[in-house]
């Protein structure tokens, strides 16, 4: 019932099976247009046999503006997954899965060290979709979330920032085994 | 970004520091006098464009036009200024851009002619990007040679590619004469030839080298080809082993390989779409490339038709069916999405491969391939969500017995008695939806004889499920449908343990549940596709006991599942339809529609609603605001959104698309709808619309010849029925879609109506009234004129009767009517005899408005047992109403416009010679009581329906019909919704959905 490729402007005629879903963000045109401008290749959908879109992901390739480069928080050439959603009736299928997998092709067809990605700390079902395909806890950003999702009684909530490692980063530099032990404020994330 | 973009440009720094500071804050008249200074001692010419800067900020008029004589100056005498000077003018102008003046006649040009002359320096790519922020392809696309020329052989590849793109993109965009389209596209297409053959002939290519290195370099040259190309040369390239799409497939690249397919689809080329279909799949069995990397269904789909349409086409099936297997061998390794596109690649070949091939009896028990092929797939999939979308449309394929033989025979041994309760009722559910199909599949039906004794029978098939006589859907069926669900639906409510057992499902088999029997007792009311013939009154020919049974038990299910879209959708079109149109829009509101997705969405809910429900626009936000500011934000600009970002990363395809995408935005017909609803809406209520509309920047390049865009995705709604007939919201609708011609014809009378209203300014005392006069009337004549041809254009065109309602129809061709009719009173002396043509156009007006007029449907006061009481209006008769008050108004204000035209002309020339006709004025005066007669009319209707909103007993009334069809509340329908008991609370937030829409119209100005 899917078709992997890559984005198309049209595409965003036929989101609705994906945006109409509680749980996906709808962005301004230039939101999508701006990732589909620089990064094609990181902007992948599937289709259904109608041409209905039922899930997508976008992600970037870049690395922190050359003024953090001595900073702690300077993060090298890397992929970040910004948005990634699958249509409820396409669900349990692996889509999610396969759609990250290409990300992470491109990802290495563009030399980065490592694909990253933000995630609530709460969002359990996500946290292990994602280390179930290599990811692992990087650090913890406090605070990361203006609203909590499960606790209205809370003002914020934290973000695991996750990563996983690409071909180039050999020596797994760039990941760690203790990431939950390491606490940085929004402002550090870039 | 250039600096102007950001606030007033810096000056030279060897400008001196009294004048930088004058200059910094704004001192405009010091400024001026410094610079004037300046450039006398220093004979600089940047001090004199510092002078006419400063100029252009004072308040005069020939100050600021002495900045647009000088760069017309400077453009004119082929002169050049330095960057800086540039700068500055750029800055001073900003605010007449896009108004008073083109950027691509004045600043482009200057900035393509430094660039020529400088294409070495940095500030030449400034000068491309400013171009192409206002969308100047000319000048743009001579920068880009330019800086082609000066970077040649360099490694940022960019300039090369930037040059090519932009030559395409001018050779298809209207800012290139058609002179020279041929010569750009054929420079493109040459510079991309010489660039394929090096990458061809060389071994290995460098950055430095002038060849097609990247994925997006390579897509760009197919694009170009295919538009300018010959297909020969297409084709040879595509089948070339490096810049083919089997060499890039092993590289890893999948686009070109898909783009290819499509084009070689569109042309036909079937034999190769099988042999690259066939390299492809075989590339990664062999592990040339990933396993799955191309099994997408649309790949197999194109592999098993391309094989049916080869020459050999024997063989070929059979490979394909041998390649297939290959991959179910290995599809364990898949993922569960490739394994189930390898299922659904297997059900596809099947039904495409020839009959003969396919032997009926290679199965012991006799059953047909395709069924077998169904069943399999069902066994493994019944409980996806998405089971029943997979396999219908092979369904509808079915003859008769494979039909019966599905239904009889395997989906019953699917699952074994023990079978958990659960899954039963999962399988139960996609039963009665493929039940519900079978009622659209015309295989069901057999053929009667149509006159029998003499007698015409209303019923000309027999069902092949049921044996009774029927039309299609049998309503037989369609009933027991309905009463076999609704037990499924009831028993399921009444287990605590398959209660809880729905959240770990895929779906609630409730919601299918209430889906099959809301969608059956829809068409058991006789609901049709609304076309533009149909009925005004729903009541007419739509049962209302079966109708609101339907809105109520989806209704209650929304309750039970409110996440679900697809019901959501459903009921905001069957309230809308009912015309309760604040509950529809109750419901829309939690669809959260906004931003990109309004474009294709909003029209959902929002096409003709200023029609059904004026009211709505009463709201403390203005209703259209977040689709307004959506458009206003995105469109603002002339060029595509991130179209910068898209150059500066090299995506050259990116670019291609997102300036595809920003011309059919521009050109969509749900931005003319926003516009034409909110100015109907201020209408109704006597606002004054502070624009006219061909004036708003977003009609802005749109005329008779734009063809308007229809991008309403209707792929959120349920939809059970087969392909033999119209699709869900078909039915829904309160009339055809989205068109190019509704848009063109509302857009022509709403200019129409804007010329009617025009009132000069109060302060606006012309000195020379005579002249004035001339001319106002000359351009009253024109637009009239062109009007008058337009709509009738349009009017006539084969497909506009299908694309309108009845209503609408009677509108549009009323204000055609009497533009021409207009035109002809304007044009005729006095002294002359009026035209004949003007007594007929007044015939055919009278006689359209009274046909219009004759249709409207009237309210009964009070409740009554009599249908046509179930509502106060519904959807299509408000509709009605409103088009007919349209008319109405604009006959009234038509006749005012003449009668105070003549006012004024005898009171300017007491000759009376420039005054209307004598015979005319009679007739304007009759026109007009005609619409002032058709406005009280509607004003009655309203009243009417006040009046009956008024009285008490609503409540009852509705629920009385609901339960009207002898059922019971214990019936079918009352057990899902608990009875009249349970449908109380619905019933009253139906009436007070319409006490909201009649009190909205109650508060329409009518005069």
């Amino acid at each position: 019932m899917a078709n992997f490729r890559r984005f198309r402007p049209d595409d965003l005629n036929k989101l609705s099976k994906c945006n109409l879903d509680p749980f996906t963000e709808t962005y301004e045109l230039g939101f999508y247009l701006q990732y589909y401008a620089k990064w094609p290749s990181l902007f992948q959908v599937a289709e259904d046999q109608h041409g209905n879109i039922i899930g997508y992901i976008m992600g970037k390739l870049e690395s922190s503006p050359d003024v953090y480069r001595f900073s702690e928080h300077y993060l090298p050439w890397h992929a970040h997954i910004t948005a990634v959603t699958v249509a409820p009736e396409a669900r349990r299928l692996g889509i999610g899965r396969l759609l990250t997998e290409q990300l992470e092709v491109a990802a290495d067809a563009g030399d980065a060290w490592f694909v990253d990605l933000f995630v609530r700390v709460t969002n359990h079902k996500a946290i292990t979709f994602y280390k179930n395909m290599g990811y692992s806890v990087f650090r913890v950003v406090k605070d990361y979330y203006g609203e909590h999702s499960t606790d209205s009684s809370q003002s914020s909530e934290d973000a695991y920032d996750m990563r996983k490692p690409m071909k180039r980063d050999v020596k797994k530099e760039h990941v760690r085994d203790d990431g939950e032990k390491h606490e940085v404020d929004p402002s550090d994330v870039w | 970004m250039p600096p102007y973009r950001y606030g007033r440009p810096a000056l030279k720094n060897t400008v001196d520091v009294q004048l930088q500071t004058a200059f910094s804050d704004g001192n405009w008249a010091t400024v001026v006098r410094l610079a004037a200074k300046r450039a006398a001692t220093l004979k600089d010419p940047y001090y004199e464009a510092i002078k006419m800067c400063a100029q252009s900020q004072l308040d005069g008029t020939a100050e600021k036009c002495a900045m647009l004589v000088a760069i017309d100056d400077l453009v004119n005498n082929k002169k050049t200024p330095d960057i800086d000077s540039i700068e500055l003018y750029e800055w001073a102008c900003r605010d007449f851009f896009d108004y008073e003046v083109e950027f691509a006649d004045t600043l482009g040009p200057l900035r393509a002619r430094w660039a020529k002359a400088n294409p070495s320096s940095p500030l030449a790519l400034q000068c491309l990007q400013a171009c192409l922020e206002h969308w100047d392809l000319v000048s743009a696309q001579q920068i880009a040679t330019s800086l082609d020329k000066a970077h040649a052989n360099t490694a940022d590849r960019r300039f090369m590619f930037w040059n090519i793109t932009l030559t395409f993109l001018l050779s298809i965009s209207p800012q290139c004469t058609d002179a020279s389209r041929k010569v750009y596209s054929l420079l493109a297409v040459r510079q991309l030839d010489r660039a394929a053959d090096l990458t061809e002939s060389s071994a290995k290519l460098e950055a430095t080298d002038r060849g097609l290195l990247t994925e997006e370099e390579i897509c760009l040259y197919y694009r170009v080809v295919r538009n300018h190309g010959t297909k020969e040369e297409y084709i040879s390239r595509l089948t070339s082993p490096k810049l083919g799409a089997i060499g890039q497939l092993k590289e890893g690249r999948k686009v070109l390989f898909c783009e290819g397919l499509d084009a070689l689809e569109s042309w036909g080329e079937w034999d190769l779409i099988y042999k690259l279909c066939h390299e492809a799949l075989t590339l990664g069995l062999e592990g040339t490339t990933a396993p799955f990397f191309v099994c997408d269904l649309q790949i197999w789909r194109k592999f098993a038709v391309s094989a049916s349409k080869v020459t050999d086409s024997d063989s070929a099936l059979a490979e394909v069916q041998a390649t297939l297997k290959k991959y179910i061998d290995i599809k364990d390794k898949a993922s569960e999405m490739y394994k189930k596109n390898l299922s659904l690649a297997l059900l596809e070949t099947t039904f495409r491969l020839p009959a003969v091939a396919l032997n009926p009896n290679h199965d012991s028990d006799g059953v047909s391939p395709l069924v077998v092929q169904i069943g399999l797939f069902l066994d493994q999939y019944f409980e996806r969500l998405s089971a029943f979308d997979d396999v219908k449309g092979y369904m509808a394929e079915l003859g008769f017995d494979e039909i019966m033989t599905i239904m009889d025979g395997v989906l019953p041994g699917i699952l074994d008695e023990n079978a958990d309760k659960s899954r039963q009722v999962v399988l139960s559910a996609l039963e009665y939806k493929l039940r519900y199909l079978l009622s659209t599949c015309p295989q069901t039906l057999s053929p009667q004889p149509t006159v029998v004794d003499g007698e015409t029978q209303d019923k000309p098939f027999q069902c092949r499920l049921c044996d009774n006589p029927t039309s299609l859907p049998c309503e037989h069926c369609l009933k027991k449908l309905v009463a076999d669900a609704s037990s499924t639906y009831a028993q399921i409510a009444d287990d605590k343990e398959l209660l809880a057992a729905i959240p770990r499902l895929d779906k609630d088999p409730r919601l299918d549940l209430a889906l099959v029997m809301g969608t059956s007792l829809l068409k058991l009311s006789g609901l049709k596709p609304r076309s533009s013939d149909t009925v005004q009154s729903l009541w007419q020919d739509v049962d209302p006991s079966q109708f609101l049974q339907a809105v109520l038990l989806l209704d209650t299910q929304l309750k039970q599942t409110p996440g679900d879209t697809e019901l959501r959708l459903l009921l905001v079109q069957l309230y809308l339809l009912l015309g309760c149109t604040s509950y529809a829009y109750q419901l829309w509101t939690p669809l959260d529609v906004k931003r990109t997705i309004q474009d294709s969405l909003s029209p959902l809910f929002f096409d003709r609603i200023s029609t059904l429900s004026p009211g709505l626009f009463q709201g403390s936000r203005p209703l259209m605001e977040p689709l307004r500011t959506f458009y206003n934000y995105t469109l603002r600009d002339k060029p595509p959104v991130r179209i910068w970002d898209a150059f500066s990363a090299g995506s050259y395809t990116s670019i291609l698309d997102m300036t595809e995408y920003d011309g059919k935005l521009r050109r969509s017909c749900t931005v003319m709808m926003t516009l034409v609803e909110e100015r109907r809406a201020i209408r109704c209520y006597g606002g004054k619309i502070d624009y006219e509309i061909q004036e708003h920047p977003l009609t802005d390049n749109i005329d008779d010849n734009t063809t308007l865009v229809d991008k309403t995705d209707y792929g959120p709604f349920p939809n059970l029925e087969s392909a033999h007939g119209p699709a869900i919201h078909e039915y829904l609708r309160l009339g055809p879609g989205l068109s190019n011609e509704r848009s063109h014809l509302a857009f022509l009378s709403e200019q129409f109506l804007d010329l009617l209203a025009y009132k000069p300014p109060k302060d606006y005392k012309p000195t020379r009234q005579s002249e004035t006069s001339l001319r106002d009337r000359e351009y009253t004549l024109e637009t009239l004129s062109r009007l008058s041809d337009s709509l009738a254009d349009f009017l006539h065109q084969p497909s506009t009767p299908s694309r309108l309602t009845a209503a609408e129809t009677s509108h549009h061709t009323i204000l055609c009517l009497l533009s021409a009719a207009l035109f002809i009173v304007l044009s005729t002396a006095r002294s002359d005899p009026l035209p004949k043509t003007l007594s007929l156009l007044i015939k055919s007006l009278k006689s359209t408005f009274s046909t219009a007029s004759r249709l409207l449907a009237t309210p009964n006061p009070k409740p009554s047992s009599h249908p046509q009481a179930t509502a106060p209006l519904t959807g299509p008769a408000l509709h009605a109403l409103s088009q007919t008050l349209a008319s109405s108004l604009a006959l009234k204000h038509a006749s005012s416009f003449l009668l105070s035209f003549h006012d004024r002309e005898i009171a300017r020339d007491r000759s009376g010679r420039s005054g209307l006709h004598r015979d005319v004025l009679a007739e304007m005066k009759a026109l007009g009581e005609i619409g002032a007669k058709g406005a009280a009319e509607v004003k009655g209707v309203v009243g009417k329906m006040k009046e009956g909103m008024a009285e008490g007993g609503w409540l009852d009334r509705v629920l009385d019909l609901v339960f009207a069809d002898g059922e019971g509340e214990d019936g079918g329908v009352g057990r899902v919704v608990g009875g009249r008991a349970g449908a109380e609370e619905w019933a009253g937030r139906v009436v007070e959905s319409w006490r909201e829409g009649v009190k909205g119209w109650g508060m329409v100005r009518i005069e």
